[in-house]
């Protein structure tokens, strides 16, 4: 808040030099990149169990990552896997019918159990999340501007003029053209790909720790797609922001993230950095995903390998291994035990009786 | 071939501005909306008269009284022109209205005119009323419903407004009638008293009788809103947005949900008002006021078939109206037909 | 005129959408009594109006002896007493509500059968035929049809079958509206496009998958319709233009009653919770079949 009332007087420069930026990151008082490595976000063995009408739903089973400054990690895995129901148990914002136990820590602070009162002050403030249909995260009845402006005054006890332009720094920010004209208009006036921006505007206002962007970019048409990716880097560049990105897509994955988590049925069945993951895929899952991705290094008119099947009805936790009914290289004892997830290697973790890739046959 | 053709815009008479103005969508919407409602006016017009003359039963005799010698019933219709057929009757009458001239009263010597000059301030004053205590009472317990929804409050809301919406107005009126006028005099039971002689004595004798108008509509506006909010609070990306922000339950739910829900009730009250009309009819009846549904239970049961009419028209005209009022006002409220223009 | 989300009118009573979170097995039973409860009470009514009489020696509702005038509740002979002229309460309760519920019945069957047929034969065509019969439904709708109603009843006499008859004059565009909307919602769902596509006839298309589907909505509709006509019907009465004294009916026992409010309150309280009771059981089957069936 200090920073932000010392550099009021200096009109920052258009965006797109990094120095820049770096001076407009810092006018609107976003935390500096730092190198310290202690974990941001700290999750472990989390468990989140939907209790319904018709029984209970067991969305999540025990998942652990963690995420520091600076940091980009992705979780990917498909519909009904569960990435979404962990990111919302993160941001405390699950329904009541949901139940939460294990560990969220947040700079060492347990946010199981919390207060609703305590999760408001800290959500939108430390951790963000950008949602995935821009058409849909805006109100349609409030004007771009006070959307940007409310988070703002909610959290940082800003008056309206400051408010207003340190929401014109935000749209500037996100390489929203003409701002200021922007400020006052309605969502609907904006094109998919700037309302998107508006709401990583949102955000990112209050300067969080964390940002996580659910399917951030799934409703875009690729070109704008890869425009908001480079964004949301360069912006985590400039302020250290570590990017938790969920998605079902692999190819983005690899192309932006530094560690990626892939889950499938609740459960997290792969963990590896970006870069060793896809020169040596483990999990049949996994490698099931890659093999679905079109390829141009593919014969054209060939049939794309799809996995059979659906993924697992999560009423009840299976008895083996949740893939095992899909799996192309299911044994025996696939469908008796559960595979725990174990660092096999290094840095490489996986969950799996029979992994493919080095030494172990397809 | 030189294919540089230079193509005029076309002109438009007074120039740019007119221009912008005629290809405002909000101007072009109202257009359209009023157009459609001409035909409307003018079957309700036609409705009116069919079923007023077209009905058994002698009107002249019926004014005249059972005394009256079958000369003078004849000599009577004939003045009332009862002896045409109902189309030189109807051109008449229409005529008459589009050059504002709504006829003279049978029972009285007043120009129908007169008499709704009379009698529509009441009524508009009644009306007028009851909404103030409706919304007044609906949206803040809408609100305190859906802010913990299958709470204590919430179910005694939906109780409270099920009785509210299953109760007859004339029982209502009846009841309150007994409670606050017999029993504990605080309000007055019948009669009226203009503005003009004193604001406070005038309030006092619309209270009962707008609250007797305003608490259905109040349960069914609240019933209404909580419903709406409700499912935006559970389905709506927006507001999954606004809490994420980190705003609290009740601003989400004012600032976020609440006004998109006002488009959606702007509609039901456009809707409701043909009922509501209705319902002073009653009201005005068991309250003794001098309003036009007053005056209505009285001009057909004297036969005054021309005050009939001219109420009637009045009602009908001021359905259609407000029905387009509401249209006009959704595209003034909801901004996305506001700006059909979008992306740039 | 087209008056925006006519859907509106498909929602008299909202009920409010049902959460998740709320499913608990007490939910489940609260869900299922918000029906039978209401239908209970509702049956016994019907019961005791239409069937009761018939088995048991009710005393008549007209022609009371003056002897008997006044008579409290719990008298002997006179559960409910007798009114001012030595009629027997209970009596003309039960044959008013014979009255009201035939007529309520009646009503919304006309409503449904011909306002409901050209709602869905005018939306299903479209073009030029369901522009005309929307611009007459909308008149009748900008029409205070309780002035028609009055106008009705007055001139034509009146009696029962004219009270029907003039009440229609509200249900028939109600449901024409209601119809119109569903029709227009399913007319383009994937399964009657099909239909269509297969060369099925319109009036089977209308018959097999127009009607069941729209059967729900229509039904809801028609239960909460029901008590607005015997709210109307008793308003009619009330004023005068609809069953003629000294016949039975709630309304005119409610205006009879009126006189005597201060002395005795019965004559205006007893037919006045019959009829809350009646409207209230209506209303909350309605929207207890509303939710229970997820008619929006």
């Amino acid at each position: 808040m200090a920073g932000l009332l010392r550099d009021r007087g200096r009109r920052p420069a258009a965006a797109g030099t990094t120095a820049d930026s770096a001076a407009l990151a810092s006018a609107v008082g976003l935390p500096e990149a730092r190198t310290d490595s202690s974990p941001l976000l700290d999750v472990s063995d989390l468990h989140v169990t939907f209790h319904g009408r018709r029984g209970r739903v067991y969305a999540v089973q025990g998942i652990s990552f963690s995420i520091g400054r600076g940091q980009t990690l992705a979780i990917i895995g498909e519909s009904g896997s569960g990435k979404t129901v962990s990111a919302l148990a993160v941001m405390g914002l699950l329904p009541d019918s949901a139940h939460v136990s294990g560990s969220i820590r947040f700079k060492g602070e347990q946010l199981v159990g919390r207060s609703e009162h305590d999760l408001r002050a800290y959500r939108g403030r430390n951790v963000a999340m950008v949602f995935q249909n821009p058409e849909r995260s805006l109100n349609p009845t409030m004007r771009v501007g006070t959307q940007i402006t409310e988070v703002v005054r909610c959290h940082l006890l800003l008056d309206r003029e400051q408010a207003h332009e340190r929401a014109v720094e935000l749209l500037r920010m996100v390489r929203v053209p003409a701002p200021e004209r922007r400020f006052h208009e309605y969502p609907h006036q904006l094109s998919g790909g700037m309302r998107q921006r508006v709401v990583i505007a949102i955000a990112l206002a209050c300067g969080p720790d964390v940002l996580i962007a659910d399917e951030a970019t799934t409703a875009l048409d690729v070109t704008t797609q890869a425009q908001i990716m480079d964004l949301l880097l360069d912006l985590q560049s400039q302020t250290g922001t570590a990017l938790v990105m969920i998605s079902h897509d692999l190819g983005l994955a690899a192309s932006y993230a530094e560690d990626i988590i892939v889950m499938y049925a609740g459960q997290v069945v792969e963990r590896a950095p970006a870069g060793e993951l896809f020169g040596d895929v483990r999990m049949p899952y996994t490698q099931a995903l890659l093999d679905a991705m079109p390829r141009i290094e593919l014969e054209p008119h060939v049939l794309l390998p799809v996995v059979g099947g659906r993924p697992p009805d999560l009423s009840a936790i299976p008895l083996g291994c949740p893939f095992a009914p899909r799996c192309p290289g299911v044994q025996q004892d696939c469908r008796e035990q559960p595979p725990r997830l174990a660092e096999h290697e290094p840095g490489r973790w996986w969950a799996c009786w029979h992994p493919c890739g080095r030494g172990a046959p397809r | 071939m030189n294919a540089s053709v230079t193509v005029q815009p076309a002109r438009w008479p007074g120039g740019a501005r007119a221009r912008r103005l005629a290809s405002s969508p909000a101007l072009r919407l109202s257009g359209r909306r009023l157009l459609s409602a001409i035909p409307v006016l003018w079957g309700v017009t036609f409705l009116t008269f069919l079923t007023l003359n077209a009905l058994p039963g002698d009107a002249a005799s019926a004014l005249l009284g059972i005394n009256a010698t079958p000369a003078e019933i004849r000599a009577f219709s004939i003045k009332l022109h009862l002896n045409e057929p109902l189309w030189v009757r109807y051109g008449h009458w229409l005529g008459g209205v589009v050059h504002g001239n709504l006829g003279s009263s049978l029972a009285s010597p007043q120009t129908v005119a007169s008499v709704l000059e009379q009698r529509l301030p009441v009524t508009l004053e009644l009306v007028a009323y009851a909404l103030v205590i409706t919304f007044v009472v609906s949206i803040p317990l809408a609100v305190l419903c859906a802010h913990r929804p299958r709470g204590l409050t919430d179910r005694l809301c939906m109780v409270l407004s099920m009785c509210g919406i299953s109760i007859a107005p004339y029982v209502l009126g009846l009841l309150l009638v007994l409670f606050f006028a017999v029993d504990i005099p605080i309000f007055p039971a019948i009669g009226y008293q203009s503005i003009g002689a004193g604001i406070a004595g005038n309030l006092k004798d619309l209270t009962l009788p707008a609250i007797v108008v305003a608490l259905p509509l109040a349960a069914f506006y609240t019933r209404f809103l909580r419903a709406d909010l409700l499912e935006q609070m559970q389905s709506e990306d927006y507001i999954v947005t606004a809490r994420a922000k980190g705003l609290g339950p009740w601003r989400v739910l004012t600032q976020h949900a609440l006004r998109n829900s006002f488009i959606g009730l702007l509609t039901v009250i456009g809707l409701n008002l043909a009922t509501l009309i209705g319902s002073t009819v009653i009201v005005e009846q068991i309250f003794s006021l001098p309003g036009i549904g007053y005056e209505l239970l009285q001009a057909i049961s004297n036969r005054d078939v021309p005050v009939v009419e001219g109420i009637v028209l009045v009602f009908g005209a001021v359905v259609v109206l407000a029905n387009l009022a509401t249209d006009l006002l959704y595209g003034v409220l909801d901004p996305r037909i506001r700006h059909v223009r979008s992306r740039s | 005129m087209s008056v925006p989300a006519a859907d509106i009118l498909t929602t008299p009573v909202p009920a409010g959408p049902e959460s998740e979170a709320a499913g608990r097995a007490s939910g489940g039973w609260l869900r299922s009594a918000e029906i039978t409860i209401p239908g209970a009470v509702l049956a016994a009514l019907l019961f005791f109006c239409f069937i009761w009489p018939l088995v048991y020696p009710v005393p008549k509702p007209i022609g009371g002896s003056l002897l008997t005038t006044n008579l409290p509740l719990w008298s002997p002979g006179h559960i409910l007493g007798t009114d001012t002229v030595g009629d027997d309460v209970m009596s003309r309760i039960l044959y008013g509500g014979r009255v009201s519920f035939e007529v309520a019945a009646a009503v919304q069957v006309i409503g449904l059968v011909i306002g409901g047929l050209f709602g869905m034969l005018a939306a299903y065509r479209g073009g030029w035929l369901e522009a005309v019969l929307m611009r007459i439904l909308d008149v009748f709708i900008a029409f205070p049809s309780l002035v028609l109603v009055l106008a009705i009843s007055d001139s034509l006499g009146p009696s029962e079958t004219h009270v029907i008859w003039a009440l229609s004059a509200f249900s028939i565009p109600a449901f024409g509206r209601v119809a119109r909307a569903a029709t227009l919602r399913l007319r383009d769902q994937p399964f009657v496009v099909a239909a269509r596509l297969s060369g099925s006839r319109a009036w089977r298309i209308q018959l097999l998958h127009l009607v069941p589907n729209m059967l729900p909505q229509l039904l809801t509709f028609s239960l909460l319709g029901a008590g607005i006509t015997i709210i109307l019907e008793g308003a009619l009465d009330f004023l005068g233009y609809g069953i003629p004294p000294p016949g039975p009916s709630w309304g005119n026992m409610i205006a009879a009653g009126q006189s005597f409010m201060s002395v005795y309150p019965r004559f205006v309280l007893v037919p006045s919770i019959f009829l809350l009771v009646s409207v209230l059981c209506l209303n909350l089957l309605g929207d207890g079949l509303r939710a229970r069936w997820g008619v929006r």
